[in-house]
Protein backbone atom coordinates (compact mmCIF):
# COMPACT_ATOMS: atom_id res chain seq x y z
CA UNK A 1 0.00 0.00 0.00
CA UNK A 2 1.55 3.33 -1.04
CA UNK A 3 1.48 6.15 1.54
CA UNK A 4 -1.08 8.86 0.89
CA UNK A 5 0.37 11.91 -0.84
CA UNK A 6 0.30 14.99 1.43
CA UNK A 7 -2.16 17.64 0.33
CA UNK A 8 -1.19 21.27 -0.38
CA UNK A 9 -2.48 22.35 3.05
CA UNK A 10 -0.47 19.66 4.81
CA UNK A 11 2.61 20.69 2.84
CA UNK A 12 2.39 24.34 3.88
CA UNK A 13 2.26 23.28 7.51
CA UNK A 14 5.54 21.45 7.13
CA UNK A 15 7.77 23.83 5.18
CA UNK A 16 11.41 22.79 5.67
CA UNK A 17 12.84 25.00 8.43
CA UNK A 18 16.03 25.47 6.38
CA UNK A 19 13.99 27.21 3.68
CA UNK A 20 12.53 29.52 6.33
CA UNK A 21 16.03 30.28 7.66
CA UNK A 22 17.20 31.06 4.13
CA UNK A 23 14.26 33.45 3.56
CA UNK A 24 15.02 35.06 6.94
CA UNK A 25 18.67 35.60 5.98
CA UNK A 26 17.71 37.18 2.66
CA UNK A 27 14.96 39.34 4.17
CA UNK A 28 17.13 40.63 7.00
CA UNK A 29 20.17 41.29 4.80
CA UNK A 30 18.63 43.23 1.90
CA UNK A 31 17.43 46.22 4.02
CA UNK A 32 20.97 46.64 5.37
CA UNK A 33 22.31 47.63 1.94
CA UNK A 34 23.16 51.34 1.57
CA UNK A 35 20.22 52.11 -0.76
CA UNK A 36 17.78 51.10 2.02
CA UNK A 37 19.81 51.93 5.11
CA UNK A 38 19.39 55.69 4.63
CA UNK A 39 15.59 55.39 4.92
CA UNK A 40 14.37 56.48 8.36
CA UNK A 41 11.12 54.71 9.16
CA UNK A 42 8.45 56.72 10.98
CA UNK A 43 8.48 55.94 14.67
CA UNK A 44 6.52 56.73 17.78
CA UNK A 45 8.77 56.42 20.84
CA UNK A 46 7.30 54.47 23.74
CA UNK A 47 6.53 56.38 26.98
CA UNK A 48 9.31 54.60 28.89
CA UNK A 49 11.82 55.53 26.13
CA UNK A 50 10.62 59.13 26.28
CA UNK A 51 11.12 59.18 30.05
CA UNK A 52 14.61 57.71 29.56
CA UNK A 53 15.61 60.38 27.06
CA UNK A 54 14.16 63.16 29.20
CA UNK A 55 16.12 62.01 32.25
CA UNK A 56 19.34 61.78 30.26
CA UNK A 57 18.92 65.21 28.70
CA UNK A 58 18.01 66.74 32.08
CA UNK A 59 21.43 66.04 33.60
CA UNK A 60 23.26 69.38 33.88
CA UNK A 61 26.39 69.85 31.76
CA UNK A 62 29.61 68.79 33.47
CA UNK A 63 27.84 66.48 35.91
CA UNK A 64 28.92 62.84 36.30
CA UNK A 65 26.78 59.85 35.35
CA UNK A 66 27.44 56.26 36.36
CA UNK A 67 27.17 53.65 33.59
CA UNK A 68 26.84 50.03 34.69
CA UNK A 69 27.50 48.15 31.44
CA UNK A 70 26.58 44.50 32.05
CA UNK A 71 26.49 43.06 28.55
CA UNK A 72 28.79 41.26 26.15
CA UNK A 73 28.88 40.65 22.40
CA UNK A 74 26.21 37.94 22.51
CA UNK A 75 23.57 40.71 22.68
CA UNK A 76 25.35 43.18 20.41
CA UNK A 77 22.27 43.43 18.16
CA UNK A 78 20.41 45.34 20.86
CA UNK A 79 22.92 46.60 23.42
CA UNK A 80 25.41 48.04 20.90
CA UNK A 81 22.72 50.46 19.69
CA UNK A 82 22.06 51.34 23.34
CA UNK A 83 25.64 52.08 24.37
CA UNK A 84 26.46 53.97 21.18
CA UNK A 85 23.45 56.28 21.48
CA UNK A 86 24.14 56.75 25.20
CA UNK A 87 27.81 57.61 24.69
CA UNK A 88 27.02 59.98 21.81
CA UNK A 89 24.46 61.80 23.96
CA UNK A 90 26.69 61.91 27.04
CA UNK A 91 29.65 63.21 25.01
CA UNK A 92 27.51 65.72 23.14
CA UNK A 93 26.16 67.07 26.45
CA UNK A 94 29.72 67.19 27.86
CA UNK A 95 28.82 64.98 30.79
CA UNK A 96 31.51 63.05 32.65
CA UNK A 97 31.04 59.37 33.27
CA UNK A 98 32.33 56.45 35.32
CA UNK A 99 31.83 53.09 33.63
CA UNK A 100 32.07 49.58 35.10
CA UNK A 101 30.36 46.21 35.23
CA UNK A 102 29.08 44.02 38.03
CA UNK A 103 28.03 41.10 35.83
CA UNK A 104 30.66 39.72 33.48
CA UNK A 105 34.47 39.86 33.27
CA UNK A 106 34.16 40.12 29.47
CA UNK A 107 32.03 43.27 29.66
CA UNK A 108 34.89 45.82 30.16
CA UNK A 109 36.54 44.69 26.91
CA UNK A 110 33.26 45.27 25.11
CA UNK A 111 32.44 48.74 26.48
CA UNK A 112 36.04 49.88 25.91
CA UNK A 113 35.65 48.99 22.23
CA UNK A 114 32.58 51.23 21.97
CA UNK A 115 34.16 54.15 23.85
CA UNK A 116 37.04 53.86 21.40
CA UNK A 117 34.79 53.72 18.31
CA UNK A 118 32.57 56.66 19.38
CA UNK A 119 35.74 58.63 20.18
CA UNK A 120 37.15 57.78 16.72
CA UNK A 121 33.88 58.93 15.17
CA UNK A 122 34.15 62.25 17.06
CA UNK A 123 37.77 62.67 15.99
CA UNK A 124 36.82 62.16 12.33
CA UNK A 125 34.08 64.80 12.70
CA UNK A 126 36.55 67.25 14.29
CA UNK A 127 34.95 67.08 17.76
CA UNK A 128 36.70 66.79 21.12
CA UNK A 129 37.73 63.25 22.06
CA UNK A 130 36.85 61.94 25.53
CA UNK A 131 39.91 61.23 27.67
CA UNK A 132 40.31 58.82 30.55
CA UNK A 133 40.78 60.65 33.89
CA UNK A 134 39.73 64.04 32.54
CA UNK A 135 36.32 63.09 31.07
CA UNK A 136 35.66 59.53 32.12
CA UNK A 137 37.05 56.77 34.33
CA UNK A 138 37.00 53.10 33.50
CA UNK A 139 36.53 51.17 36.75
CA UNK A 140 36.40 47.76 35.10
CA UNK A 141 34.85 44.67 36.67
CA UNK A 142 33.45 44.11 40.16
CA UNK A 143 32.41 40.53 40.97
CA UNK A 144 29.42 39.74 43.19
CA UNK A 145 26.76 42.14 41.92
CA UNK A 146 24.78 42.04 45.18
CA UNK A 147 27.72 42.91 47.42
CA UNK A 148 29.11 45.51 45.03
CA UNK A 149 25.80 47.31 44.58
CA UNK A 150 25.17 47.26 48.31
CA UNK A 151 28.56 48.84 48.81
CA UNK A 152 27.91 51.46 46.09
CA UNK A 153 24.75 52.39 48.00
CA UNK A 154 26.43 52.61 51.39
CA UNK A 155 29.94 53.93 50.62
CA UNK A 156 30.79 54.57 46.98
CA UNK A 157 34.26 55.89 47.85
CA UNK A 158 35.23 52.63 49.49
CA UNK A 159 34.10 50.29 46.69
CA UNK A 160 35.52 52.40 43.84
CA UNK A 161 38.86 52.68 45.62
CA UNK A 162 40.85 51.94 42.45
CA UNK A 163 43.72 53.63 40.67
CA UNK A 164 43.90 54.75 37.07
CA UNK A 165 46.65 56.50 35.15
CA UNK A 166 46.56 60.30 35.20
CA UNK A 167 47.96 61.22 31.75
CA UNK A 168 49.25 64.61 33.02
CA UNK A 169 51.56 63.14 35.67
CA UNK A 170 51.85 59.63 34.19
CA UNK A 171 51.19 58.22 37.69
CA UNK A 172 48.50 55.84 38.90
CA UNK A 173 46.20 57.92 41.07
CA UNK A 174 43.07 57.19 43.08
CA UNK A 175 39.98 57.63 40.89
CA UNK A 176 38.35 59.96 43.41
CA UNK A 177 41.11 62.50 42.74
CA UNK A 178 39.99 62.66 39.09
CA UNK A 179 37.78 65.50 37.79
CA UNK A 180 35.13 62.85 37.09
CA UNK A 181 34.66 61.62 40.64
CA UNK A 182 36.10 64.35 42.86
CA UNK A 183 32.63 65.72 43.72
CA UNK A 184 30.98 62.33 44.18
CA UNK A 185 30.77 61.46 47.87
CA UNK A 186 27.67 59.27 47.70
CA UNK A 187 25.81 57.62 44.83
CA UNK A 188 23.06 60.24 45.10
CA UNK A 189 25.56 62.87 43.91
CA UNK A 190 25.59 61.51 40.35
CA UNK A 191 23.33 63.00 37.72
CA UNK A 192 21.98 59.66 36.55
CA UNK A 193 22.66 55.95 37.04
CA UNK A 194 22.36 54.10 33.71
CA UNK A 195 22.27 50.30 33.57
CA UNK A 196 22.91 48.68 30.18
CA UNK A 197 22.18 45.03 30.57
CA UNK A 198 21.23 41.73 29.00
CA UNK A 199 20.57 39.99 32.30
CA UNK A 200 18.78 40.41 35.60
CA UNK A 201 21.75 42.32 37.07
CA UNK A 202 19.37 45.23 36.63
CA UNK A 203 17.03 43.81 39.32
CA UNK A 204 19.93 43.82 41.78
CA UNK A 205 20.51 47.51 41.00
CA UNK A 206 16.88 48.48 41.51
CA UNK A 207 16.72 46.55 44.78
CA UNK A 208 19.74 48.31 46.21
CA UNK A 209 20.00 51.74 44.61
CA UNK A 210 16.62 52.91 43.35
CA UNK A 211 15.91 54.84 46.58
CA UNK A 212 19.34 56.47 46.57
CA UNK A 213 19.70 57.78 43.03
CA UNK A 214 17.84 58.12 39.71
CA UNK A 215 18.12 54.78 37.91
CA UNK A 216 17.34 54.27 34.21
CA UNK A 217 17.86 51.15 32.13
CA UNK A 218 18.76 50.10 28.58
CA UNK A 219 18.05 46.41 28.25
CA UNK A 220 17.33 43.60 25.81
CA UNK A 221 13.82 42.65 24.73
CA UNK A 222 14.12 39.40 26.70
CA UNK A 223 14.19 41.11 30.07
CA UNK A 224 12.31 44.22 28.93
CA UNK A 225 8.86 43.12 30.17
CA UNK A 226 10.21 42.56 33.70
CA UNK A 227 11.47 46.16 33.85
CA UNK A 228 8.08 47.73 33.14
CA UNK A 229 6.56 47.16 36.62
CA UNK A 230 9.59 49.03 38.02
CA UNK A 231 8.89 51.90 35.62
CA UNK A 232 5.21 52.01 36.52
CA UNK A 233 6.05 52.13 40.23
CA UNK A 234 8.63 54.88 39.72
CA UNK A 235 11.56 52.74 40.91
CA UNK A 236 13.24 53.41 37.58
CA UNK A 237 12.80 56.70 35.81
CA UNK A 238 12.97 55.45 32.23
CA UNK A 239 13.74 52.42 30.07
CA UNK A 240 15.03 51.84 26.56
CA UNK A 241 13.99 48.29 25.73
CA UNK A 242 15.39 46.17 22.93
CA UNK A 243 16.07 47.31 19.39
CA UNK A 244 12.92 49.45 19.42
CA UNK A 245 14.30 51.24 22.50
CA UNK A 246 17.56 51.98 20.65
CA UNK A 247 15.58 53.31 17.68
CA UNK A 248 13.44 55.44 20.02
CA UNK A 249 16.49 57.06 21.61
CA UNK A 250 18.13 57.72 18.22
CA UNK A 251 14.88 59.22 16.94
CA UNK A 252 14.65 61.58 19.93
CA UNK A 253 18.34 62.43 19.58
CA UNK A 254 17.44 63.71 16.11
CA UNK A 255 14.05 65.31 16.78
CA UNK A 256 14.04 66.04 20.53
CA UNK A 257 11.11 65.46 22.85
CA UNK A 258 8.21 67.93 22.90
CA UNK A 259 10.60 69.99 20.85
CA UNK A 260 9.15 72.21 18.10
CA UNK A 261 11.01 72.27 14.77
CA UNK A 262 11.51 75.42 12.66
CA UNK A 263 7.85 75.26 11.53
CA UNK A 264 6.64 74.91 15.13
CA UNK A 265 5.63 71.28 14.65
CA UNK A 266 6.44 68.82 17.42
CA UNK A 267 7.71 65.57 15.89
CA UNK A 268 7.82 63.60 19.17
CA UNK A 269 5.08 64.74 21.56
CA UNK A 270 5.08 63.31 25.09
CA UNK A 271 1.49 62.59 25.98
CA UNK A 272 0.60 63.68 29.50
CA UNK A 273 3.93 65.45 30.01
CA UNK A 274 3.50 68.37 27.65
CA UNK A 275 5.20 70.74 30.08
CA UNK A 276 8.50 68.84 29.89
CA UNK A 277 10.92 69.23 27.01
CA UNK A 278 14.21 67.70 25.86
CA UNK A 279 16.35 69.14 23.08
CA UNK A 280 17.78 67.09 20.22
CA UNK A 281 21.46 66.16 20.37
CA UNK A 282 23.44 69.03 18.88
CA UNK A 283 26.62 67.34 17.64
CA UNK A 284 27.69 63.99 16.26
CA UNK A 285 25.62 61.15 14.87
CA UNK A 286 22.00 60.64 15.89
CA UNK A 287 20.33 58.14 13.56
CA UNK A 288 22.68 55.15 13.54
CA UNK A 289 22.82 51.42 14.27
CA UNK A 290 19.33 50.99 15.79
CA UNK A 291 17.62 52.69 12.86
CA UNK A 292 19.82 50.80 10.37
CA UNK A 293 18.49 47.49 11.72
CA UNK A 294 14.89 48.68 12.02
CA UNK A 295 13.75 47.87 8.48
CA UNK A 296 15.28 44.36 8.65
CA UNK A 297 13.47 43.99 11.95
CA UNK A 298 10.14 44.77 10.30
CA UNK A 299 10.90 42.32 7.47
CA UNK A 300 11.67 39.56 10.01
CA UNK A 301 8.47 40.21 11.95
CA UNK A 302 6.47 40.23 8.69
CA UNK A 303 7.96 36.81 7.83
CA UNK A 304 7.05 35.50 11.28
CA UNK A 305 3.45 36.71 11.01
CA UNK A 306 3.18 35.28 7.50
CA UNK A 307 4.59 31.89 8.53
CA UNK A 308 2.25 31.64 11.55
CA UNK A 309 -0.76 32.69 9.46
CA UNK A 310 0.01 30.31 6.58
CA UNK A 311 0.65 27.42 8.99
CA UNK A 312 -2.64 28.03 10.80
CA UNK A 313 -4.65 28.36 7.57
CA UNK A 314 -3.06 25.10 6.38
CA UNK A 315 -3.98 23.35 9.63
CA UNK A 316 -7.54 24.71 9.56
CA UNK A 317 -8.10 23.73 5.90
CA UNK A 318 -6.48 20.29 6.28
CA UNK A 319 -8.72 19.49 9.28
CA UNK A 320 -11.78 20.74 7.44
CA UNK A 321 -10.95 18.58 4.44
CA UNK A 322 -10.48 15.49 6.62
CA UNK A 323 -13.76 16.14 8.42
CA UNK B 1 52.30 49.31 13.42
CA UNK B 2 51.53 50.69 9.98
CA UNK B 3 47.94 51.27 8.84
CA UNK B 4 48.10 48.33 6.41
CA UNK B 5 49.25 46.03 9.24
CA UNK B 6 46.38 47.25 11.44
CA UNK B 7 43.94 46.62 8.58
CA UNK B 8 45.35 43.12 8.02
CA UNK B 9 45.15 42.28 11.71
CA UNK B 10 41.59 43.59 11.82
CA UNK B 11 40.60 41.53 8.76
CA UNK B 12 42.07 38.35 10.30
CA UNK B 13 40.25 39.04 13.56
CA UNK B 14 36.89 39.59 11.85
CA UNK B 15 37.41 36.55 9.59
CA UNK B 16 37.90 34.39 12.70
CA UNK B 17 34.63 35.85 14.02
CA UNK B 18 32.90 35.06 10.73
CA UNK B 19 34.13 31.44 10.77
CA UNK B 20 32.95 31.06 14.38
CA UNK B 21 29.55 32.56 13.52
CA UNK B 22 29.13 30.23 10.53
CA UNK B 23 30.29 27.29 12.65
CA UNK B 24 27.72 27.96 15.35
CA UNK B 25 24.94 28.74 12.85
CA UNK B 26 25.64 25.47 11.02
CA UNK B 27 23.55 23.76 13.71
CA UNK B 28 20.52 25.21 11.91
CA UNK B 29 21.31 22.79 9.10
CA UNK B 30 22.26 19.90 11.38
CA UNK B 31 24.62 19.14 14.23
CA UNK B 32 28.06 18.42 12.83
CA UNK B 33 31.67 18.21 14.04
CA UNK B 34 32.16 21.69 12.58
CA UNK B 35 29.54 23.03 15.01
CA UNK B 36 30.94 21.01 17.93
CA UNK B 37 34.44 22.35 17.30
CA UNK B 38 33.34 25.97 17.47
CA UNK B 39 31.12 25.28 20.45
CA UNK B 40 34.13 23.97 22.39
CA UNK B 41 36.34 26.82 21.19
CA UNK B 42 33.73 29.28 22.44
CA UNK B 43 33.43 27.62 25.86
CA UNK B 44 37.20 27.33 26.26
CA UNK B 45 37.80 30.95 25.31
CA UNK B 46 35.08 32.24 27.64
CA UNK B 47 36.43 30.22 30.58
CA UNK B 48 40.05 31.17 29.91
CA UNK B 49 39.26 34.84 29.42
CA UNK B 50 37.20 34.91 32.63
CA UNK B 51 40.10 33.54 34.71
CA UNK B 52 42.58 36.12 33.39
CA UNK B 53 40.06 38.97 33.64
CA UNK B 54 39.15 37.97 37.19
CA UNK B 55 42.77 38.25 38.30
CA UNK B 56 43.69 41.31 36.25
CA UNK B 57 40.55 43.37 36.74
CA UNK B 58 39.49 42.30 40.21
CA UNK B 59 41.72 40.22 42.43
CA UNK B 60 44.91 42.10 41.63
CA UNK B 61 43.62 45.69 42.22
CA UNK B 62 41.08 45.00 44.97
CA UNK B 63 42.77 42.20 46.91
CA UNK B 64 46.47 41.81 46.06
CA UNK B 65 47.33 45.52 46.01
CA UNK B 66 45.33 46.13 49.19
CA UNK B 67 47.25 43.31 50.88
CA UNK B 68 50.71 44.25 49.62
CA UNK B 69 50.26 48.03 49.49
CA UNK B 70 51.02 50.42 46.62
CA UNK B 71 54.39 51.99 46.00
CA UNK B 72 54.55 55.08 43.78
CA UNK B 73 58.07 56.18 42.76
CA UNK B 74 59.58 54.66 45.89
CA UNK B 75 56.99 56.24 48.17
CA UNK B 76 54.34 54.20 49.98
CA UNK B 77 51.15 55.55 48.36
CA UNK B 78 48.85 53.10 50.12
CA UNK B 79 49.68 51.03 53.21
CA UNK B 80 49.57 47.24 53.12
CA UNK B 81 46.75 45.51 55.01
CA UNK B 82 48.07 42.00 55.59
CA UNK B 83 44.79 41.02 57.22
CA UNK B 84 43.46 40.52 53.69
CA UNK B 85 45.47 37.26 53.58
CA UNK B 86 42.72 35.63 55.70
CA UNK B 87 40.40 35.75 52.69
CA UNK B 88 42.56 33.32 50.72
CA UNK B 89 42.26 30.23 52.99
CA UNK B 90 38.55 30.95 53.52
CA UNK B 91 38.03 30.99 49.76
CA UNK B 92 40.17 27.91 49.19
CA UNK B 93 38.06 25.96 51.69
CA UNK B 94 35.40 25.94 48.95
CA UNK B 95 37.51 23.45 46.97
CA UNK B 96 37.11 20.82 49.72
CA UNK B 97 33.79 20.08 48.08
CA UNK B 98 35.79 17.61 45.95
CA UNK B 99 37.05 15.70 49.02
CA UNK B 100 34.81 12.97 50.42
CA UNK B 101 36.48 13.09 53.83
CA UNK B 102 36.73 16.84 54.34
CA UNK B 103 33.91 18.24 52.25
CA UNK B 104 32.28 19.66 55.39
CA UNK B 105 34.96 22.37 55.26
CA UNK B 106 33.48 23.70 52.02
CA UNK B 107 30.34 24.60 53.96
CA UNK B 108 32.21 27.37 55.81
CA UNK B 109 32.54 29.77 52.82
CA UNK B 110 29.12 28.66 51.56
CA UNK B 111 27.65 29.45 55.00
CA UNK B 112 29.25 32.90 54.99
CA UNK B 113 27.83 33.62 51.52
CA UNK B 114 24.38 32.33 52.50
CA UNK B 115 24.38 34.39 55.68
CA UNK B 116 25.30 37.55 53.81
CA UNK B 117 22.70 36.80 51.14
CA UNK B 118 19.93 36.13 53.65
CA UNK B 119 20.72 39.33 55.54
CA UNK B 120 20.57 41.35 52.34
CA UNK B 121 17.26 39.80 51.31
CA UNK B 122 15.57 41.01 54.50
CA UNK B 123 16.86 44.49 53.77
CA UNK B 124 15.90 44.60 50.08
CA UNK B 125 12.52 42.89 50.11
CA UNK B 126 10.57 46.01 50.86
CA UNK B 127 12.79 48.09 48.62
CA UNK B 128 11.81 45.86 45.67
CA UNK B 129 8.16 45.15 46.39
CA UNK B 130 7.00 48.05 48.54
CA UNK B 131 6.81 50.69 45.80
CA UNK B 132 5.08 48.20 43.48
CA UNK B 133 2.42 47.39 46.07
CA UNK B 134 1.91 51.11 46.65
CA UNK B 135 1.67 51.90 42.93
CA UNK B 136 -0.89 49.11 42.44
CA UNK B 137 -3.44 51.06 44.53
CA UNK B 138 -4.85 52.99 41.60
CA UNK B 139 -7.91 55.25 41.66
CA UNK B 140 -10.85 53.85 39.68
CA UNK B 141 -13.27 56.75 40.19
CA UNK B 142 -12.82 59.77 37.90
CA UNK B 143 -12.30 63.15 39.55
CA UNK B 144 -13.06 65.14 36.38
CA UNK B 145 -15.99 64.35 34.08
CA UNK B 146 -16.23 67.35 31.78
CA UNK B 147 -14.59 65.26 29.05
CA UNK B 148 -14.19 61.48 28.60
CA UNK B 149 -10.59 61.77 27.46
CA UNK B 150 -7.92 63.93 29.00
CA UNK B 151 -7.71 67.13 26.91
CA UNK B 152 -4.72 67.39 24.57
CA UNK B 153 -2.51 70.13 25.91
CA UNK B 154 0.25 70.11 23.27
CA UNK B 155 0.21 73.40 21.42
CA UNK B 156 -3.13 74.36 23.03
CA UNK B 157 -1.69 77.49 24.61
CA UNK B 158 -2.42 76.44 28.20
CA UNK B 159 -0.31 77.86 30.99
CA UNK B 160 2.04 75.40 32.77
CA UNK B 161 -0.21 75.65 35.86
CA UNK B 162 -3.30 74.70 33.84
CA UNK B 163 -1.42 71.76 32.23
CA UNK B 164 -0.34 70.56 35.69
CA UNK B 165 -3.95 70.89 36.88
CA UNK B 166 -5.25 68.83 33.93
CA UNK B 167 -2.61 66.16 34.48
CA UNK B 168 -3.44 65.92 38.19
CA UNK B 169 -7.07 64.88 37.50
CA UNK B 170 -8.38 61.36 36.87
CA UNK B 171 -10.27 61.46 33.59
CA UNK B 172 -12.89 58.76 32.82
CA UNK B 173 -10.68 57.06 30.18
CA UNK B 174 -7.84 56.85 32.72
CA UNK B 175 -10.24 55.53 35.38
CA UNK B 176 -11.24 52.71 32.99
CA UNK B 177 -7.57 51.88 32.37
CA UNK B 178 -6.96 51.80 36.11
CA UNK B 179 -10.01 49.60 36.62
CA UNK B 180 -8.70 47.09 34.04
CA UNK B 181 -5.34 47.13 35.83
CA UNK B 182 -6.87 46.50 39.26
CA UNK B 183 -9.17 43.71 37.97
CA UNK B 184 -6.22 42.04 36.20
CA UNK B 185 -4.11 42.28 39.35
CA UNK B 186 -6.79 40.75 41.58
CA UNK B 187 -7.68 38.05 39.03
CA UNK B 188 -4.02 37.04 38.69
CA UNK B 189 -3.81 36.88 42.50
CA UNK B 190 -6.81 34.56 42.73
CA UNK B 191 -5.12 32.16 40.31
CA UNK B 192 -2.49 31.58 43.00
CA UNK B 193 -5.00 30.84 45.76
CA UNK B 194 -4.33 27.16 46.43
CA UNK B 195 -5.21 26.81 50.11
CA UNK B 196 -8.99 27.18 49.80
CA UNK B 197 -11.36 25.62 47.31
CA UNK B 198 -13.02 28.14 45.02
CA UNK B 199 -16.64 26.96 45.02
CA UNK B 200 -18.84 29.77 43.79
CA UNK B 201 -19.17 30.45 40.02
CA UNK B 202 -18.03 34.05 40.58
CA UNK B 203 -14.77 32.99 42.22
CA UNK B 204 -14.21 30.24 39.66
CA UNK B 205 -14.81 32.69 36.82
CA UNK B 206 -12.45 35.22 38.42
CA UNK B 207 -9.84 32.50 38.76
CA UNK B 208 -10.26 31.63 35.08
CA UNK B 209 -9.94 35.29 34.13
CA UNK B 210 -6.66 35.36 36.09
CA UNK B 211 -5.40 32.40 34.10
CA UNK B 212 -6.29 34.12 30.82
CA UNK B 213 -4.57 37.31 31.87
CA UNK B 214 -1.44 35.40 32.82
CA UNK B 215 -1.49 33.64 29.44
CA UNK B 216 -1.79 36.99 27.63
CA UNK B 217 1.11 38.28 29.73
CA UNK B 218 3.26 35.26 28.90
CA UNK B 219 2.39 35.69 25.21
CA UNK B 220 3.55 39.32 25.31
CA UNK B 221 6.78 38.33 27.07
CA UNK B 222 7.40 35.58 24.50
CA UNK B 223 6.77 38.06 21.67
CA UNK B 224 9.32 40.43 23.16
CA UNK B 225 11.83 37.57 23.43
CA UNK B 226 11.31 36.58 19.78
CA UNK B 227 11.87 40.19 18.69
CA UNK B 228 15.08 40.26 20.72
CA UNK B 229 16.33 37.16 18.89
CA UNK B 230 15.53 38.77 15.54
CA UNK B 231 17.65 41.77 16.50
CA UNK B 232 20.56 39.42 17.20
CA UNK B 233 20.19 37.68 13.83
CA UNK B 234 20.11 41.02 12.01
CA UNK B 235 23.28 42.10 13.78
CA UNK B 236 25.04 38.87 12.78
CA UNK B 237 23.99 39.43 9.17
CA UNK B 238 25.46 42.91 9.35
CA UNK B 239 28.69 41.46 10.74
CA UNK B 240 28.87 38.73 8.07
CA UNK B 241 27.97 40.80 5.04
CA UNK B 242 29.23 44.27 5.81
CA UNK B 243 31.84 44.44 8.58
CA UNK B 244 33.70 41.45 7.19
CA UNK B 245 33.63 42.55 3.54
CA UNK B 246 34.63 46.08 4.55
CA UNK B 247 37.64 44.76 6.47
CA UNK B 248 38.70 42.59 3.50
CA UNK B 249 38.32 45.48 1.04
CA UNK B 250 40.46 47.68 3.30
CA UNK B 251 43.28 45.15 3.10
CA UNK B 252 43.13 45.28 -0.68
CA UNK B 253 43.12 49.06 -0.56
CA UNK B 254 39.58 49.76 -1.74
Amino acid sequence: MTPEKPTFFEKIQNVDKRILYLILIVLTTIPLFPMFSSIVLPNEPAPHSQAFYYQLMSVPEGKTVFIQSDWTLSTRGENAGHIESLLRTVMSKKLKFAIYTVADPQAPGVYRKYIQSVNAERKRAGMKEYKQWEDYVDLSYFPNAEGTLNAIGSDVRKIFNKRVKDPASGKDRLVFESPVLKDVVKVGDVGLYVVITASNSFDRTVERLSDKTKVVVMCTGVIGPSTLPFFQSGQIKGASIGLKGAVDVEYMMKYGLNYPDSTGKIKVPWSGKEELKADPVVEGMTIARGSLYFMSFHAAIALLILAVTVGNIGMFMARRKKA
Amino acid sequence: MTQSQIDLFNAIKITCGVLATLGLYSVLYKETKFFRFFEHVFLGLAAGYAIVALWKETLYPTWWLKMTGVMNEGVMAEPAYWVYIILLPIGLLGYFVFSKKHNWLSRIPIGIILGLWAGQQVQIWWQTNGPQIYSSMQPVIPTETTSFFKPITTGAGFTPERIAEINAQIWPSQAINNFIFVVTLLAAFTYFVYSIELKTPVLKGFNKLGRWMLMIGFGAIFGSTVMARFALVIDRMYYLWFEWLESIMRVFGR
